[in-house]
């Protein structure tokens, strides 16, 4: 079971009641008046009873970090976390969730928790350029029940994401510009106006192609699918070295990101190359992550690709600068 | 993370609710009754004031509206703080009284204006010091009921107002759930009071366990109110006669050692000053030995050996402010312990401390006599000048020498004739608080021929003089008879109207004899069970509070320690019961599994079912595990049957296996129906290809 460990430190209102508990010690020593023994014993208490509450609170709490399947470079994306209280009996209360942002604080206030119950929260996050990010993390804090010490837990869900390059639409012809010739649909899943069969909803689906007759017949979200408009696969080659003009890479790492996944959803196979970076062809979901995965880890400076004799895909060429 | 904002719709916070401002209001009149008891405020400023909090309740939204004008608040503020300074240095008898008054009157300021959270906990920590002013001089009972009220209102509002400051706050945040605690008022009320109930414990345990470091050797010095006349070392005739009627316990006698049940020990008393010339209006102290007497032990005195003439006994005494130096305890004393450096000791075994104001506690060790006798002070002899001292009179006796030897005429001795004096007294006189002269004749032939009735300094001074008439040397002892028997703490109960006087005669070959000639019977006033619970109740308070010290801390210590020896042979199985050691553990471990099992039995089963934990079916978990050693582990948001299609993909051998898995996981998770034993098998094949590929 997770634990996090928890520090504590006390609030302004906390500090005074240590100062006067301390105060009232030096004056009950100094003077032998047991009642001031008795005030300061007082404070001391209710400083004990409020690390027993606020510890009640915070214990059997549990973070569990909601991310998306895929984050693109500066599209916003809904990530969130659940916070259960596991305990079998005692209701958690005033518990906040701090989201340690660079950026203005922002933080979601929980004003009883339940035993058993659980709480989702959500929020967006944009991430700003591809490659490999840790998630700022996020803390529960608590100011219970006297709001004299502030308990925090260890920052939690600060986990690390991959980001892919940031995915554009793609004109309206784009194998014109892979120097495809129009023509002849294949009897293939793709993107064309000519309905191929119906299918089960699965994330990422364009939601202008759900057909709504078969979800109220099926009781399930179903999609079209379309005919594919090409009948040749696809490489797309990345041209340049990549280190001359930082934002020319990017671009040129987006437009690849954009032609694959275009490609890739219209049913063709695509092959990724370029210097230092080669993934074999391929169609589907899995493969579009893995030329995804490729752009988003994509570091200038690789070995120089090796030209390889011409097959039977046509070649798209990115300049990468 | 670049760009984070909630998503969730913030609602809005609560005002402040009625209930917190009831508790506020409630905590500032239970400071302002702390200061009363401590005299630093009257009654009537007491019910004035006390009109005002309540009056404050309604004062919220004007204050508001003044408040809003800032020259109007900032007037005010210039205002109380002038009348302040005013008070502080002029107006206020101590700087005390004039910090007390600023404070009743920023509490007042703050109450009026009582709208958010923050002054809630202004007005509390204010409240807080009125307690603390009224600590230095509330010594009474009463003061307990106080702290107690205090910590249960105090930590219920602290725990209130946080719980409404973080609404406040989410009015700036997004909150999650409708549920405001507030909402959920009897839960909230339950943990409050189990806070404070844990408070008053936590207060309780740490009180009795700081150590007591301070050097003061009488902390307990108050501002004492009028004081009690009777016990300096002058005493007019009659001075008793105003504290004879009044009830109040001035001091309380815990027999702590003694061989018998202390209310049959025979003509107990508490002595106190001793007086020995007499002018023939009052009693004085004349011109004796008084010699300084240091400890011979920290804290303790010696005074005398015991002579094996009568019981010892114990006595913890606790001594109201009286106004006298006087320390009282049952004759012979032989040994004090009193928190201090030195005493006095003058020739007549009178002790006597320094500080008059303060309220005493210290035991004394004393051997008690038989039936009107006592053991010599200085030999059975008396030296010439004492003899002289102790027959002092003013002037010729006349009629009362011819009284005296009418009354022991054919008496067999001096000792013979002090007896029957006393008893002609006590059988002849009536006792009587009516002191009022009737004739100019000197007061003591007055009461002897005219009224034939007095008090007891009447009858001891009559004793004393027809003795000292007689050639018996006499002297007139001021103390109290022993008081009410508190059956609820086993002590003596002395009221000041147990104040009392009687006669010390000298008489060769006995010593020192005690006579007590006045014929009054025990006060018996007073003996409601409920005041004698109550007082009960205010000597343990003074007891375990009020003089709880290092050396209390010690002796805990020591007796817990002592109880731990002693029970240390018993657990090592040498005891009379001894069990043997192994089967005591076995019996133990027995025992906790025992109540482990019900605990968890009974946990499960009122446990609601909502929020009953969900547990994974032990076959789903060893299947996880074994795909886990395999890489493969479900995303915190994939369900059981989109996990089961990823393995399908990514590990096509074990994508049937737990596919059975997950179909029977499903229906036992969701459907409440556990696998039959005929499917038992079965998983345990489909497993065993996940856990073997």
């Amino acid at each position: 079971m997770f634990r996090p460990r928890r520090t504590i430190r006390p609030t302004r209102d906390g500090w005074w009641m240590l100062f006067a508990a301390v105060g009232l010690g030096v004056a009950a020593i100094n003077t032998g008046n047991n009642l001031l023994y008795l005030l300061c014993s007082m404070l001391l208490a209710l400083v004990l009873v409020s690390g027993i509450l606020s510890e009640q609170t915070m214990r059997g709490l549990q973070l569990e970090g909601l991310r998306p399947e895929e984050m693109f470079a500066g599209r916003p994306a809904v990530v969130g976390a659940s916070v259960v209280n596991a305990k079998r009996w005692l209701t958690s209360y005033s518990v906040v969730l701090e989201m340690l942002d660079p950026g203005p604080p922002s933080s979601f206030h929980v004003p009883t928790l339940a035993a058993g119950a659980r709480r989702l929260v959500t929020w967006e996050h944009v991430p700003p350029s591809r490659g490999r990010h840790r998630l700022s993390g996020v803390r529960v804090v608590t100011r219970f029940p006297f709001g004299l010490f502030s308990k925090v837990s260890r920052v939690q869900l600060d986990d690390e994401v991959l980001v892919f390059p940031a995915v554009r639409p793609i004109g309206p012809h784009p194998l014109g510009r892979a120097g495809e010739a129009e023509g002849a649909t294949a009897r293939r899943r793709g993107r064309s106006h000519e309905m191929h069969s119906l299918r089960e909803y699965r994330q990422g689906d364009d939601e202008r192609l759900i057909h709504w007759r078969s979800t109220a017949r099926a009781q399930a979200l179903t999609v079209r699918e379309m005919e594919a408009e090409t009948t040749r696969d696809v490489c797309i080659r990345l041209v340049g070295s990549g280190g001359a003009d930082p934002e020319k890479l990017e671009r040129g790492l987006s437009d690849a990101a954009s032609l694959a996944v275009h490609f890739l959803r219209a049913g063709a196979a695509v092959e990724l190359a370029g210097p230092g970076v080669c993934v074999p062809g391929g169609r589907g979901r899995e493969h579009e992550r893995r030329v995804l995965t490729a752009l988003a880890l994509y570091r200038s400076g690789g070995a120089e690709d090796r030209p390889r004799p011409p097959g039977p895909s046509r070649e798209v060429r990115v300049e990468i600068g | 993370m670049a760009d984070a904002r909630p998503l969730a719709v913030a609602v809005p916070g609560a005002s402040l609710p009625v209930p917190l401002r009831v508790a506020t209001h409630l905590l500032v009149a239970t400071g302002l009754v702390a200061l009363h008891l401590a005299d630093l405020v009257g009654p009537v400023a007491l019910a004035g004031t006390l009109g005002l909090v309540a009056a404050a309740w309604w004062t919220t939204d004007a204050a508001a509206r003044l408040g809003a004008r800032r020259a109007v608040g900032g007037t005010l503020v210039v205002i109380a703080g002038a009348v302040a300074l005013v008070d502080l240095l002029w107006l206020a008898g101590t700087a005390l009284d004039g910090f007390v008054h600023l404070l009743v009157l920023l509490i007042l300021a703050r109450l009026c204006a009582l709208r958010a959270p923050r002054d809630v906990r202004v007005v509390s920590y204010l409240s807080f010091f009125m307690l603390v002013a009224a600590s230095a001089s509330a010594l009474g009972v009463a003061f307990l009921f106080v702290v107690v009220a205090f910590v249960l209102l105090g930590t219920w509002v602290l725990l209130f107002q946080q719980v409404v400051t973080e609404v406040e706050r989410g009015r700036h945040r997004a909150v999650v759930g409708s549920e405001s605690p507030m909402a959920q008022s009897r839960g909230l009320m339950a943990l409050g009071l189990a806070a404070a109930l844990a408070s008053l414990v936590a207060a309780a345990a740490l009180f009795f366990v700081i150590p007591r470091v301070g050097q003061a050797a009488l902390p307990l010095r108050m501002r004492v109110a009028p004081l009690v006349t009777g016990f300096t070392d002058r005493v007019e005739l009659g001075a008793y006669g105003q504290v004879e009627a009044d009830a109040t316990v001035i001091m309380r006698v815990h027999i702590a050692s003694t061989t018998g049940d202390p209310r049959f020990i025979p003509d107990l008393r508490w002595r106190g000053i001793v007086l020995d010339h007499f002018d023939g209006q009052a009693w004085t102290v004349g011109p004796g030995r008084r010699v300084a007497l240091r400890q011979s032990a920290p804290g303790e005195f010696r005074l005398g050996a015991a002579r094996g003439t009568g019981a010892v006994i114990v006595q913890e005494v606790y001594l109201e402010p009286l106004g006298t130096d006087v320390l009282f305890a049952a004759p012979r004393v032989l040994r004090l312990d009193l928190h201090t450096d030195r005493i006095a000791v003058d020739d007549m075994d009178s002790l006597s401390v320094v500080a008059s104001a303060a309220r005493l506690h210290y035991t004394v060790v004393s051997e008690v006599g038989g039936a009107r006798r006592e053991t010599p002070a200085g030999g059975d002899r008396l030296n010439p000048a004492d003899r002289v001292r102790f027959l002092q009179l003013p002037g010729r006796p006349g009629r009362i020498r011819d009284l005296a030897q009418e009354v022991t005429a054919g008496s067999r001795g001096p000792r013979d004739a002090a007896l029957r004096l006393s008893d002609h007294l006590s059988r002849e006189y009536q006792y009587t608080l009516n002191l009022g002269r009737s004739t100019t004749e000197d007061p003591l032939e007055e009461f002897l021929f005219v009224r034939r009735a007095g008090n007891c300094e009447y009858f001891a001074a009559a004793l004393a003089v027809m003795l000292r008439s007689l050639g018996i040397p006499a002297r007139v002892v001021g103390g109290f008879q022993r008081g009410d028997w508190n059956e609820y703490g086993r002590y003596f109960m002395v009221r000041l109207r147990d104040a009392h006087a009687w006669v010390e005669a000298h008489v060769e070959g006995a010593g020192w004899i005690t006579l007590d000639p006045t014929p009054r019977a025990l006060a018996d006033a007073g003996r409601s069970p409920l005041s004698h619970y109550l007082d009960a109740l205010r000597l343990r308070w003074y007891r375990y509070v009020i003089n709880w010290s290092l050396r209390d801390q010690i002796e805990t210590a020591l007796t817990i320690r002592q109880h731990a020896v002693a029970w240390k042979p018993w657990m090592a199985g040498a005891g009379p019961w001894s069990v043997p050691r192994p089967s005591l553990v076995l019996l133990g471990a027995v025992a906790a599994g025992a109540v482990l099992t019900a605990a968890t039995w009974w946990g499960r089963r009122w446990l609601p079912a909502a929020n009953r934990p969900e547990r994974v079916p032990r076959f789903y978990a060893r299947a996880l595990a074994a795909l886990a050693r395999r890489g493969l582990r479900p995303a915190p948001a994939e369900t059981a049957r989109e996990f089961c299609h990823r393995v399908r993909r990514d590990a096509p051998g074990a994508g049937a296996a737990l596919g059975r898995i997950t179909a029977v996981y499903e229906r036992c998770r969701f459907a409440g129906r556990p696998p039959a034993p005929a499917e038992t098998a079965e998983l345990d094949a489909c497993l065993r290809i996940l856990i073997r590929p």
